[in-house]
């Protein structure tokens, strides 16, 4: 029985080692196919990796690249934003997004006019959702430290420089636990899409029967409020609202 | 009756004259006489006319200033006032009569026949008003110039513009745009001069002027002039670079000259009279400059020059740098051109040159140095090529392109780090075309998860979280270690049980008789912590309390293991090392009975 388990395990063991290393050459190739410029085959290997599951940002960005060399700059939007859903403080990818956003035909208002708001977003985009969940964790075991501290030494009178300590801690681990909230509510909002369809008019209703309301093209981003059957309520960034049919847009969506 | 006729007759009299003084002394406090006139009916522009309203009456010195209209025609120098009073006795009766005399200085703004209007005003609710006056201006002056000053007096014209005069002069009338023109106003005169001032400064638009000279103190010297002998005196000399081109105008200078005119008997003493003289308007003919023979290289020089070059070095090291200077020399629009470009060589670079201008005294001549900071940043051997200045040639009327000789360097590897090489070869990078980032090769395909979605973080909290009741728990029996002595003891008993059973133990195994010894201490102790009685009872009292809480089986055991130990140890021949193996398992047997019971 032992034995089997063993066999069984090293098994496992070697088969994802193995695995691991398949999807290592796989990249390599990728890379070489995009650095001697066979754009298509370089976005076919990279897109086999995404369709393994893998949530990286670098993967993300590289097939963004890859559109975007391959003239899809809706896709290649979709990509960055994606490789910045994962990494908000990827410094490559905020730029290419820029850069491509600066391509569309659409003018996208990219950063908050309001000072504060801007501030905020800054903020946000600094701290990663990650680094956000080890502080919580230290503050944490630093108040339970505290906690512990007074209850093993309850003798002893001086309470007070420990509980303010204490107070401060919790304050900043609800702080934390904010801005981890908002971030991961982000991280999974799945309501963010971008335009792959070189154009889409947007109607006041899910029906071509509707009044257009506007129009839109490849590379714009906006924000889904409503799905109905073939058609979707979306709201754009300067507060436009208006249903389109849902296979002109992706989701930016991280596994499938 | 006589008398009485003769008195009122006196009556009557007396009631007459005192009707005709009341009549009188009223006529006289109302009345005024106005009249007005003019020095002279015929003036000439450079002329000043003097108007003067004259009011009689006693009560004239009560009369405000008779404000004057706007004239159109004058312009009104400022007035004066003067009072007289006279006072006369008419059949036997004083009167006294006031006459205000207010006079203005007009000067005529144009030559024509013109009408100083009637002048109005009230007093006392009674209005007054003077006649309207006809005066005709003349060009020049009326007045007869005033008598020379007697050094002077050979000439006879007396005519004033012909003894005093501005004369502007330029040194050509037909120039090319940015061809400098020399501008200067001299002053000739044969009067005595007791003082002058500008009245009127020319404004030169589109021209960029440059001082040369301009007087602050009079300095005349004497000159002839077309046979007649003057004063003369430099005023101003001006150099003018036309910035337009067509007919331009230089506007006339004006100066107030005042002259002293010398008395003509012993008792005058002589006076000074004011006369405004302006030169005569200049017409300059600018060209501009032939476009179709320009050349690619021009920058705006104007003029005659020359250039010369030199470099400072001829070797230099990687980094550093040597001076190359051209010398523009000649007579132009030294300081309007822009400096000249140096021709581009691949690993030589330059930075702006610095520019010195210096320019002579008389505006016009000068030179222009320029010195270009050539940087080697390849080493090798170059050759910084010749340099080409064109300017605009105004004798010959013509583009001239001057030409330096090329100047061939080495470079060598200097130092890396050499200072002048970080300081000077500094630039900002340009941007020269935007692209995407490229893509990131060679990483870790590892997937992304947020460590919120792990359990095992969680699993960390939790674990956290229960490092509370374990404190608790440990402060509690902390507590109870301190606050309670037997407590204390009682978790004591086990330890030095331990540590004396460890040495019986041994004791037992080596068949020692220091196994009693050992044995006897220990459970001794271990009963009195546990018993919770004081250190040092005996055995006596021990196994008293042991009866409370043990059954009298094991107290009997403990009692004779006791008895045991002492037979050993003190009874001579009392100790055999066969018993001791049975003894250990009889003092475990104990022990275990023991805690078993007291928990």
């Amino acid at each position: 029985m032992k034995k089997i388990i063993t066999i069984l395990l090293s098994l496992f063991i070697v088969i994802t080692i193995f695995a691991a290393n398949r999807k290592q050459e796989i990249l390599q190739q990728a890379v070489e196919k995009y650095e001697n410029q066979h754009f298509k085959e370089a976005l076919q290997l990279f897109q086999k990796l995404e369709n393994e599951n893998i949530v990286n940002s670098k993967l993300y960005f590289n097939i963004g690249n890859t559109h975007y060399r391959l003239g899809n700059l809706g896709n290649a939007i979709l990509y960055y934003k994606k490789a910045l859903k994962v990494k908000p403080n990827f410094q490559e990818a905020q730029e290419n997004l820029k850069f491509a956003l600066s391509q569309t035909t659409d003018k996208q208002v990219l950063e908050s006019e309001n000072f504060l708001s801007a501030l905020w977003e800054n903020i946000l985009s600094r701290i990663s959702l990650n680094l956000l969940a080890i502080l919580s964790i230290l503050f944490f075991a630093c108040i339970i430290f505290l906690i512990n501290l007074m209850i093993i030494r309850f003798r002893k009178r001086e309470k007070t420089l420990p509980t303010f300590f204490t107070l401060v801690l919790i304050l900043l681990l609800l702080l934390s636990l904010f801005l981890s909230f908002v971030k991961w509510k982000r991280y999974i909002s799945k309501n963010e899409a971008v335009l792959l369809a070189d154009s889409a008019i947007g109607y006041s209703g899910p029906n071509k029967e509707f009044t257009r309301v506007f129009t839109i093209h490849e590379g714009m981003i906006f924000k889904i409020e409503q799905q109905e059957e073939g058609w979707s309520l979306i709201r754009l960034a300067n507060g436009m609202g208006g249903w389109i049919k849902n296979d002109t847009f992706k989701k930016i969506l991280l596994a499938k | 009756m006589i008398n009485q006729n003769q008195e009122s007759i006196g009556r009557k009299m007396k009631r007459v004259i005192l009707l005709f003084l009341i009549s009188l002394t009223c006529y006289s406090l109302f009345s005024l006489e106005v009249t007005s006139y003019v020095n002279k009916n015929k003036i000439g522009l450079q002329d000043i006319l003097k108007f003067t309203i004259e009011i009689t009456g006693e009560n004239a010195n009560d009369v405000n200033k008779p404000n004057l209209p706007n004239l159109e025609d004058f312009t009104n120098l400022g007035s004066s006032s003067s009072t007289s009073s006279s006072y006369s006795i008419i059949n036997g009766k004083m009167q006294s009569s006031f006459t205000q005399k207010y006079t203005y200085n007009l000067r005529p703004q144009k030559a024509g026949n013109i009408t100083l209007p009637s002048i109005s005003f009230n007093f006392k609710g009674k209005q007054y008003s003077t006649n309207p006056i006809k005066i005709t201006v003349v060009e020049g002056s009326t007045e007869p110039a005033p008598p020379f000053s007697s050094s002077n007096n050979e000439y006879s014209s007396d005519k004033l513009e012909d003894n005093l005069f501005i004369q502007a002069k330029v040194n050509k009338k037909t120039v090319y745009v940015s061809e400098p023109v020399i501008l200067t106003y001299k002053i000739y005169t044969r009067y005595n001069i007791e003082n002058m001032s500008y009245a009127e400064e020319p404004t030169f638009n589109y021209f960029w002027k440059e001082d040369i000279f301009n007087a602050t103190s009079s300095n005349f010297s004497t000159t002839t002039l077309n046979g007649v002998r003057y004063n003369e005196m430099l005023l101003r000399e001006i150099a003018l670079f036309p910035s337009k081109t067509g007919q331009m105008k230089i506007e006339p200078l004006a100066m107030d000259i005042d002259i002293y005119i010398s008395g003509q008997s012993f008792f005058d003493f002589g006076r000074t009279k004011r006369y405004r003289i302006a030169s005569k308007p200049i017409v300059l003919e600018v060209k501009p400059l032939p476009e179709n023979s320009k050349p690619h290289n021009f920058t705006g020089a104007v003029g005659t020059f020359n250039i010369k070059s030199s470099i400072s070095k001829n070797e230099i090291q990687t980094g550093n740098s040597l001076t190359y200077t051209l010398e523009i020399s000649g007579e132009g629009n030294l300081r309007q051109f822009k400096a000249p470009q140096l021709p581009k060589v691949k690993n030589l670079r330059y930075l702006d040159p610095e520019i010195t201008t210096d320019i002579n005294d008389d505006q016009i001549s000068g030179k222009k140095i320029l010195k270009y900071l050539i940087i080697g940043q390849e080493k090798g051997d170059f050759t910084v090529p010749s340099l080409e200045f064109s300017y605009f040639d105004v004798e010959k009327k013509k583009y001239q392109i001057l030409t330096t000789a090329p100047y061939n360097i080495k470079v060598t590897q200097g130092s890396k780090t050499s200072p002048i090489g970080t300081s000077f070869a500094q630039t900002n990078v340009q941007m020269e075309g935007r692209d995407i980032a490229f893509i990131k090769d060679n990483f870790e395909l590892t997937s992304y998860q947020p460590i919120y979605h792990k359990f095992l973080y969680w699993f960390f909290w939790i674990l956290l979280l229960l490092t509370i009741p374990i404190a608790k728990l440990y402060a509690k029996e902390n507590y109870q270690l301190q606050s309670n002595q037997y407590y204390q003891r009682q978790k004591r008993a086990n330890k030095i049980l331990k540590k004396y059973l460890k040495e019986a133990r041994e004791h037992a195994r080596e068949e020692n008789s220091e196994f009693y010894y050992s044995a006897h201490v220990g459970l001794s102790n271990y009963l009195v912590d546990k018993l919770k009685i004081p250190r040092g009872s005996s055995t006596d009292y021990i196994l008293k309390k042991m009866e409370k809480k043990i059954p009298n089986k094991i107290v009997k055991q403990t009692e004779e293991f006791f008895e045991q130990c002492n037979k050993a140890r003190f009874m001579p021949g009392g100790f055999s090392p066969t018993n001791i193996r049975n003894d250990l398992d009889k003092l475990k047997n104990i022990l275990a009975e023991i805690s078993k019971k007291m928990r």
